[in-house]
């Protein structure tokens, strides 16, 4: 077992990467616990500051000034666009609404029918912009003989719906601690394709130099036995990588695991290290460059990141995104660590789409690993 | 024989690197293997050590055919590369038991092996030091530690004293006839006559992918019809003195080099009695004339019409 004691030492030379990443991540994940422990459940019901220009002045736009003056604090504001841009820029107000003076018929006719500024990276434009639709959708349906049933419309906008917690899983009480192991293991995908590409890559690097290589294939080693070593280094490390991010959620938060989903995650986290090792076998077998590796493992350890929903939450990513993100194991991954689940056949397709990948990417690295082999 | 390499032709699309390349090598010797830069050298090594195909020919090993998984015969080769192939981020130590442990299973021998390299080289002083501490000669031995660590009976040197300043190339070079006493035959190659004259028991001299002679260094001497070269320096210019030298007896040709006249001589008899009565005749003042027996260039020089370094 030369190679294989040889490979991993060589690997415990890229030390610091995995050291750099790893400390930066269980700090992230600290920090993020706190606040976690702090904020997470105490959900404060907050007003939003709206302002309004009422140029209709009817009995239905009344009707709307009123709905949304009955949870928020409306603003006077001047019909200047430049001037309403600038306060919600500094914050001053959530959103805006300039009703026309055509209100009443753009509602009748489905058209739109106001003008709303927003914030679209603030979570409160969302809710006004719900508030609005709501009222608009409910006013239309109450319109009938020329006339808009105000009383209904009232009835209908302050209806509850009765809502009942029924309990899915036994024993898994604890939803802060859930949103904390989502959030954790989410991130390792991150961290793991980084330091995969990186480690696993550099140490290639070395073990793949064409003179080295040579001087191996004189040697009377078998090229089987050599080759398996080197896999076998690279399984251990990938095992060893994967191992200090699981261990990091044990120590941090280990007293929770019986209150979580802790087996979801354990086992979706070893077929994602699965298919990304074989990703890592392939990205070796295209290339021997240092400078590509560290750009393949910042690039797609960031970009899948950000499209599979890691980042920013997948409902919140375009359709478009998440088509894209639909081609990398991350995006299975994560689907998998956001879903609360009744039995492992419920994620048995997102696995399945990461053994697949995996596999995929196996050939693929076989494929051009072909000539060297066959040399 | 211990390696025999019979008609071997490598070809690169258009270009023939080997074009009926043939080769015997004797156990115990060292066998030179001379020859300019890109005249097919390493790549001669290189498919008798099947580390590249062949389209034509015969290559075999220790009495067996070779090829890539003849691992049996691959135990007992050692080979030194011409450019330095060791782990940057192993040590010396480590370098040196790695490639041991292609070779050998045995711990306790490995160790003993290891050691023995480490000393044989000696880098004693620098088994702790990563490859990139080291110097250019002090790589270069560490390259040979790796090559030679598993006692092969055959090592290739492929050029191990290219970028060598000369304290560590007499080192290799004591080294190699040292590794040979202890019983290992050497094919060794390279593009400096003189280490080729000073080493190797016999030589055989390569150009465009050929194999033109071979033989000892006494014997590819004698093949040449040079047998003396006599060099000469005038303290005054005259006109015609080429053609006038050309016509002493037994002169095959002359030429000027830097202001030194070269005259070859086919005969070793009396030729520089010959010149000084030539000069005396002539009333010449020469400042330099000595007498050299021919080297291994002029054996290259005659058989291609180019010399070595050209």
């Amino acid at each position: 077992m030369t190679v294989y004691k040889y490979f991993m030492k060589v690997a415990l030379k890229h030390k610091f990467i995995i050291l750099g990443y790893s400390t930066l991540f269980l700090l992230v994940a600290i920090i993020n616990g706190t606040i976690a422990g702090t904020e997470e459940l105490q959900f404060v019901e907050t007003d939003l500051n709206i302002g309004i220009i009422d140029n209709m002045d009817s009995e239905l736009s009344r009707g709307l000034v009123g709905y949304l003056e009955e949870n928020n604090n409306i603003e006077d504001i001047i019909e200047d666009e430049g001037y309403i841009r600038e306060q919600i820029f500094l914050q001053a107000l959530d959103g805006a609404i300039i009703i026309p003076r055509d209100f009443d018929e753009k509602v009748i006719n489905k058209e739109e029918a106001i003008e709303l500024y927003k914030d679209d990276r603030r979570i409160g434009a969302y809710y006004l912009e719900q508030q609005v639709e709501k009222y608009l959708i409910f006013a239309n349906a109450t319109y009938e003989d020329n006339t808009f049933d105000m009383d209904s419309l009232k009835s209908a906008l302050n209806k509850k719906a009765n809502i009942e917690l029924i309990e899915t899983k036994k024993g898994l009480k604890n939803s802060r601690m859930d949103i904390w192991f989502k959030n954790y293991y989410n991130y390792t995908s991150y961290i793991i394709i980084a330091v995969y590409i990186a480690v696993i890559g550099m140490v290639m690097i070395e073990f793949r130099d064409k003179r080295l290589e040579d001087r191996m294939r004189i040697s009377s080693k078998k090229n089987f036995s050599l080759n398996r070593e080197i896999y076998l280094g690279q399984v251990s490390l990938g095992i060893g990588i994967t191992s200090i991010f699981i261990l990091g959620s044990l120590v941090l938060k280990g007293r929770y695991i019986g209150e979580v989903e802790f087996s979801k995650y354990m086992i979706n986290i070893a077929v994602f290290s699965f298919a990304i090792l074989c990703f890592t076998f392939l990205i070796n077998n295209l290339t021997r460059s240092r400078f590509t590796i560290n750009g393949i493992s910042t690039v797609v350890s960031l970009g899948t990141s950000f499209i599979s929903g890691v980042l920013v939450p997948q409902e919140f990513l375009g359709e478009r995104a998440l088509s894209i993100a639909k081609f990398f194991p991350t995006y299975y991954f994560v689907s998998i660590n956001e879903r609360s689940i009744g039995s492992f056949g419920d994620i048995r397709y997102e696995l399945l789409m990461q053994m697949m990948f995996g596999i995929v990417f196996l050939l693929m690295g076989l494929y051009f690993a072909r000539p060297r082999l066959r040399a | 024989m211990i390696v025999k390499v019979d008609n071997l032709v490598k070809r690169y699309k258009e270009l023939i690197a080997l074009d009926h390349f043939s080769m015997e090598v004797r156990e115990g010797e060292i066998l030179g293997l001379l020859g300019p830069n890109g005249c097919g050298k390493t790549t001669a090594i290189n498919c008798i050590l099947s580390l590249l195909s062949f389209d034509k020919g015969e290559v075999e090993v220790l009495g067996k055919k070779m090829t890539p998984d003849a691992y049996d015969i691959k135990r007992q080769i050692g080979m030194v590369p011409q450019e330095v192939a060791v782990f940057e981020n192993l040590t010396v130590k480590e370098n040196i038991d790695y490639f041991c442990g292609l070779y050998i299973d045995d711990r306790s021998l490995r160790r003993e092996y290891v050691e023995e390299a480490i000393d044989f080289v000696e880098l004693k002083d620098y088994i702790g030091f990563y490859p990139k501490k080291l110097s250019g000669g002090l790589k270069r031995r560490l390259n040979i530690a790796c090559g030679i660590v598993h006692k092969p009976r055959l090592i290739f040197l492929d050029e191990p004293t290219v970028a060598v300043d000369a304290q560590s190339r007499n080192f290799i070079l004591e080294g190699i006839k040292k590794l040979n006493r202890e019983g290992s035959t050497i094919i060794y190659t390279t593009h400096y006559l003189e280490e080729a004259e000073m080493l190797c028991n016999r030589i055989v001299i390569m150009d465009n992918g050929k194999s033109l002679v071979s033989g000892t260094n006494q014997e590819l001497k004698a093949m040449i019809t040079t047998t003396e070269k006599i060099i000469v320096r005038f303290s005054q210019d005259d006109d015609g003195i080429m053609e006038r030298i050309g016509d002493i007896p037994h002169v095959i040709e002359v030429t000027e080099e830097d202001g030194d006249y070269i005259i070859k001589f086919e005969n070793g008899i009396n030729n520089i009695s010959n010149l000084l009565e030539f000069i005396m005749e002539n009333n010449l003042i020469y400042t330099k004339l000595y007498s050299q027996l021919p080297t291994l260039n002029d054996v290259f020089l005659e058989l291609t019409g180019k010399g070595l370094r050209d």
